[in-house]
């Protein structure tokens, strides 16, 4: 091996896999990765400053922008850092409502990652299906909130509207059909062997890497076995007051990572049940505070928000000066230690057909790294 | 309102520990599961290898706010215990004139990236580090550190940028709907 000449790839920022406008750069000496580190940048569209400028309400707008495919974490992070700034309580209908909105959203994420793993593999049967049943769920977001991608429903003090009449029955269906393909998807990604080649035994994580990285959400739980999940460990809403279990695994490689994405869909749709059968009556929504949205004030002060994303905990770090516009906000992106660390550490000694199944599986999301 | 009563067990032993130990400027009980503590700077990397012994294995966030009209930079530490559920945010003031501080990779490796992040937004410098002086978002930037509070966007984009002349029209009520060149 030690004739071959060292080569610098680039791996993007125009991948068509999921993991957007990040570039990898890859020294690769034979197919074996060398040295890697992630540029990131590309997609730096200064949130953070931005969110300075705005109002509170003006913000509900912008933060679902920051992270594409799963926009409703940030609007529960900043809604509830308001929240706890203002000390305010919001009824209890619409804590179920945002349950409700986190795990469709939730099973919307997992299954378009479950359909990713079809772009590095080549298995793109599993790209259509999974988009198309991702279709039915953001269908059902349209007659909720009335936007398919960007929902800005859950704002501070409740969510937007109250549920249209009638929507439990949409939901309902779809969730059932969702269940009953999900088995198809047993057969078509995790039992077939072309998968299994690439997906079993590669791309480990140790639980001593996790912790060096601090890697949350489904890496740390695949190498942990402990259900570390913050829905469990500091419930927010009403997730104390649901049943569900952690899917969790010792051994984490990227079959396990892909393998839990697969059964935490199942234990979404059997929350969403239960918010459904016990939605109490109520409002949806009060006042954060007086007069006019346009001049909201929250108290002075600072608070660390944070919410079980698909990729692990995300969250927002507020601070108010007593103000009608947040002094600073820090968005904690959950990809945000294995993307830029663990590329740079961890990523080497991968193949380098390897690299974007690294990507895939570590579960990282570039516009939560740039901000 | 928070206090050290109604909040999650382990949550005030741990305050009352570094307590002890440290002399702690302030301290706030934000939610029950989460307390920020404001340090001195002398003390704050023992409170941080204090906490990683105490269970607080993972570094949340490292970051960092501008607070202009005092004239410091106040830095976040942000650290979780996963097996009691409890958080801890340590806050340290340093000023913002010549900001330097000593890295915290040797406690917590994690935060080699969020120091080169600070340092890029806010021109605080982490000695120690060795790439904290390296550029990682912005590519090329050649004014202040951006997130600073008296650093302006619109002011650097209007000097920066060639300025565009757009003539919009939305046309009259019921005529032509929209018009851009």
């Amino acid at each position: 091996m030690n004739h071959l000449k060292e080569i610098k790839l680039f791996l993007g920022p125009q991948h068509p896999g999921m993991h957007g406008n990040a570039s990898v750069h890859l020294y690769v000496e034979g197919d074996i990765v060398n040295k890697s580190r992630l540029v990131p940048g590309m997609l730096h569209r200064g949130f953070e400053k931005s969110m300075e400028n705005r109002t509170w309400m003006n913000n509900i707008g912008l933060i679902p922008r920051v992270c594409v495919v799963e926009p409703d974490i940030n609007e529960m992070c900043f809604a509830q850092g308001t929240e706890t700034l203002n000390e305010i309580e919001v009824p209890e209908k619409a804590h179920y409502i945002r349950m409700l909105i986190l795990e469709l959203a939730r099973i919307s994420i997992h299954l378009m990652s479950l359909g990713g793993i079809g772009g590095p593999t080549g298995l793109y049967t599993a790209m259509y299906w999974a988009q198309a049943d991702r279709d039915m769920v953001l269908d059902i977001f349209e007659a909720i909130t009335g936007h398919r991608i960007y929902h800005m429903y859950i704002v501070p003090g409740g969510v937007r509207k109250d549920l249209p009449e009638g929507i439990d029955k949409l939901i309902r269906k779809t969730l059932d059909d969702i269940e009953s393909r999900m088995p198809e998807y047993d057969d078509l990604i995790f039992k077939n062997p072309t998968i299994q080649a690439r997906l079993v035994d590669t791309i480990l994580l140790p639980a001593e890497v996790v912790w060096d990285l601090g890697v949350t959400g489904i890496g740390m739980r695949s190498a942990t076995g402990e259900a570390y999940d913050v829905r469990k460990v500091t419930p927010y809403a009403r997730y104390d007051k649901v049943e569900f279990d952690v899917p969790t695994a010792t051994y984490s490689d990227a079959f396990t990572r892909m393998r839990l994405k697969y059964l935490e869909v199942f234990q979404s749709i059997r929350i969403i049940r239960q918010c459904l059968d016990g939605m109490p009556e109520g409002k949806p929504n009060v006042r954060i505070s007086r007069g006019s949205a346009l001049k909201w004030q929250v108290k002075a002060g600072s608070t660390y928000s944070a919410v079980e994303s698909s990729r692990g905990e995300f969250g927002y770090y507020i601070v108010s000066d007593g103000g009608t516009k947040p002094y600073r906000v820090n968005v904690r992106g959950a990809s945000f230690p294995q993307g830029l660390l663990g590329v740079e550490k961890y990523m080497p000694g991968v193949r380098v057909d390897d690299a974007p199944l690294w990507f895939d599986t570590m579960g990282i999301c570039s516009p939560e790294i740039d901000r | 309102m928070m206090n050290s009563t109604n909040s999650k067990p382990g949550l005030s032993e741990i305050v009352s520990e570094l307590d002890g130990r440290f002399a702690l400027e302030g301290v706030s009980y934000v939610q029950y599961h989460e307390v920020a503590i404001d340090m001195v700077e002398p003390d704050l990397h023992q409170g941080l290898t204090y906490l990683k012994n105490a269970g607080f294995r993972q570094l949340s966030a490292l970051t960092c706010v501008d607070w202009l009209e005092e004239g410091v930079f106040q830095l976040i530490f942000n650290v979780f215990d996963w097996k009691k559920g409890i958080r801890v945010i340590l806050r340290v003031k340093i000023p913002r004139e010549n900001p330097r501080f000593t890295t915290i990779t040797s406690i917590y490796n994690g935060a080699k990236y969020y120091e080169r992040e600070v340092h890029e937004f806010f021109g605080v410098v982490f000695d120690g580090n060795p790439d904290a002086l390296k550029q990682l978002f912005l590519e090329n930037w050649d004014d202040l550190p951006p997130m600073r509070k008296d650093f302006d966007s619109r002011a650097y984009s209007d000097r920066k940028y060639v300025k565009r002349e757009y003539k919009t029209s939305f046309g009259e009520p019921g005529g032509e709907p929209f018009e851009r060149n």
